[in-house]
């Protein structure tokens, strides 16, 4: 599928993270750019894979701005200053890049209603307009009937929604899903992936990074996949977490495509990528 | 059915569960008469202390009782007010130290220290209320901190991604977001208010309560009326605690622990 690539939206380079003394991941470094196809808009879908312990929460935790890296830096468009012909970056900031973890926390004392409106407070759309984003939001992404009930009062794909659409209002273009499909049912999956489509599908510089354990969806959701695991080094397995793969599933002729015969050879190559790191 | 009821982790049918309960109701009351029937009894029997109520009345419960719950009103309120304080301050790290150890503080005993209380306190009320707002808020201090120690990270997470900043997480994820659990935390640490209530209106007498009422019928070992004392608190605590269970489900709809 013909595309082309336009200027970079997130630069990551030498990102290094430890707590306490302990490395938990290290010299990380990529780039990512902003994806157009022809009459379609495309955000771009990053999936980021790895076996448990290797660092993918901690990226995503320095990728979120919440956790500051002990070297290294990440960058990001920073949109309010820049203009078609004038890119501006910007080291990432709490609240620049939306996160929904794995449980997707919400305000346990707001209603939908009322967490989509606390996540439009800092915009500066008038109240009606606030109100009507938020209706058509609500709309949309099917949470109607449910807009006046609490978090405890919603079903896991509900629950998701909203963190989804708090995160959008909050944070932009940038939306990091730790693990968005884990313990879930079939229903719910598909939810998900519905989810990360809509994004995409809303605004060109729109991008998802996600993680799961599941490569096959992985390959079958992302144009971009990091594998992130213990590097060898010198023949010695090291402890600490990097990227030791990168596919690049719209240069392989390979993304936005059904799920076929390239597809699964990828997925191969990923599982021996991951048990060797 | 017997197998049942003695089998680990059963469950039963609803019918069945009230049954046990009124069982065990008849039972204790059972005992109770039986073991008071004869000429000697250790506890007073049922006639003593239902006689023991009626004498109460005639000496004032209902206004000591009014004296008590004035009281306790009045200390609770201090006393979560300054436990709030202390404990929302508490995420600061300058702050952090001085909670931990004011909520140490609740190993202290009352004896001792009272003495200090009537330096700084001219009236028996005054100083009653300060005992008590002390020593409850060791309690209080400890269940909040507790609270706040059980906030999932992803919670604190969550508001920093929305933008919020620290002060802002602090009202909307400590504050706001835990507002349910000062009812709860109350509501759990009552009966030791009680406790204390009752031993704080035992040391000055002048303001009356249910503390001097037991301390006077102790003196003339008068245990139908101490029986009888000791249900109206323990119903008083109850009462209590049903309302303040029922004030967190009616006004935090979320609330559902």
């Amino acid at each position: 599928m013909p595309y082309s690539i336009k200027d970079t939206i997130l630069y990551v380079e030498n990102l290094s993270v430890a707590y306490d003394g302990k490395v938990i991941i290290k010299d990380i470094n990529f780039t990512e750019k902003d994806i157009h196809r022809e009459d379609v808009v495309t955000g771009q879908v990053i999936a980021i894979l790895g076996r448990s312990g290797r660092g993918k929460s901690t990226l995503f935790k320095a990728l979120t701005g919440l956790v500051k890296p002990t070297s290294g830096q990440v960058l990001i468009r920073d949109i309010k200053n820049s203009t078609e012909t004038d890119i501006k970056a910007k080291m990432v900031e709490e609240g620049d890049v939306g996160f929904v973890d794995q449980k997707y926390t919400l305000f346990r004392n707001k209603t939908i209603l009322q967490a989509l409106k606390f996540a439009l407070r800092t915009s500066n759309l008038s109240e009606a307009e606030k109100q009507s984003k938020i209706e058509t939001y609500i709309k949309e992404w099917g949470l109607e009937k449910v807009k006046n009930q609490y978090p405890n009062e919603l079903s896991g794909g509900q629950r998701q929604r909203t963190a989804v659409i708090e995160q959008i209002f909050s944070s932009g273009n940038y939306m990091i899903m730790d693990e968005p499909f884990s313990g879930l049912d079939v229903g719910n999956v598909e939810d998900v992936k519905r989810s990360i489509h809509k994004i995409g599908e809303d605004h060109t510089l729109n991008t998802v990074i996600f993680s799961t354990h599941d490569i096959e969806l992985a390959v079958s959701l992302a144009d971009s996949i990091y594998v992130i695991g213990y590097p060898t080094i010198n023949g010695k397995l090291e402890n600490y977490g990097t990227i030791v793969g990168h596919f690049d599933l719209k240069a392989m002729h390979i993304a936005w495509q059904k799920f076929g015969a390239s597809h699964l050879q990828l997925v191969e190559q990923i599982k021996t990528l991951m048990l060797n790191s | 059915m017997f197998k049942k009821l003695i089998t680990p982790l059963e469950k039963l049918k609803a019918p069945f569960n009230l049954y046990i309960i009124v069982f065990w109701l008849l039972m204790v009351l059972g005992v109770w008469f039986a073991a008071t029937s004869g000429q000697k009894h250790l506890i007073p029997s049922p006639a003593q202390v239902f006689k023991g109520f009626s004498d109460l009345f005639a000496e004032g419960l209902v206004t000591h009782v009014g004296s008590s719950l004035a009281l306790c009103f009045q200390s609770v309120l201090y006393s979560i007010i300054v436990s709030l304080i202390v404990v929302y301050l508490s995420p600061l790290p300058l702050l952090k130290p001085l909670a931990a150890m004011i909520s140490k503080f609740r190993y202290l005993p009352l004896t001792g220290i009272t003495y200090y209380f009537t330096v700084f306190f001219q009236t028996a009320r005054g100083m009653q209320i300060a005992v008590l707002v002390v020593f409850m808020s060791t309690f209080f201090i400890t269940s909040l901190l507790s609270v706040i120690k059980d906030i999932p990270n992803e919670e604190f997470d969550h508001a920093r991604t929305l933008k919020c900043s620290r002060w802002e997480t602090l009202w909307e994820v400590i504050v706001k977001g835990r507002l349910d659990y000062v009812f709860d935390v109350l509501r759990q640490n009552l009966a030791i208010v009680w406790m204390m209530i009752v031993t704080v209106e035992s040391i000055l007498v002048a303001e009356g309560g249910l503390g001097v009422l037991i301390k006077n019928n102790d003196k003339f070992m008068n245990h139908g009326k101490i029986f009888a004392l000791q249900i109206v608190i323990l119903i008083l605590g109850l009462l209590i605690d049903v309302f303040l269970n029922f004030c967190r489900k009616s006004l935090f709809r979320y609330s559902k622990f």
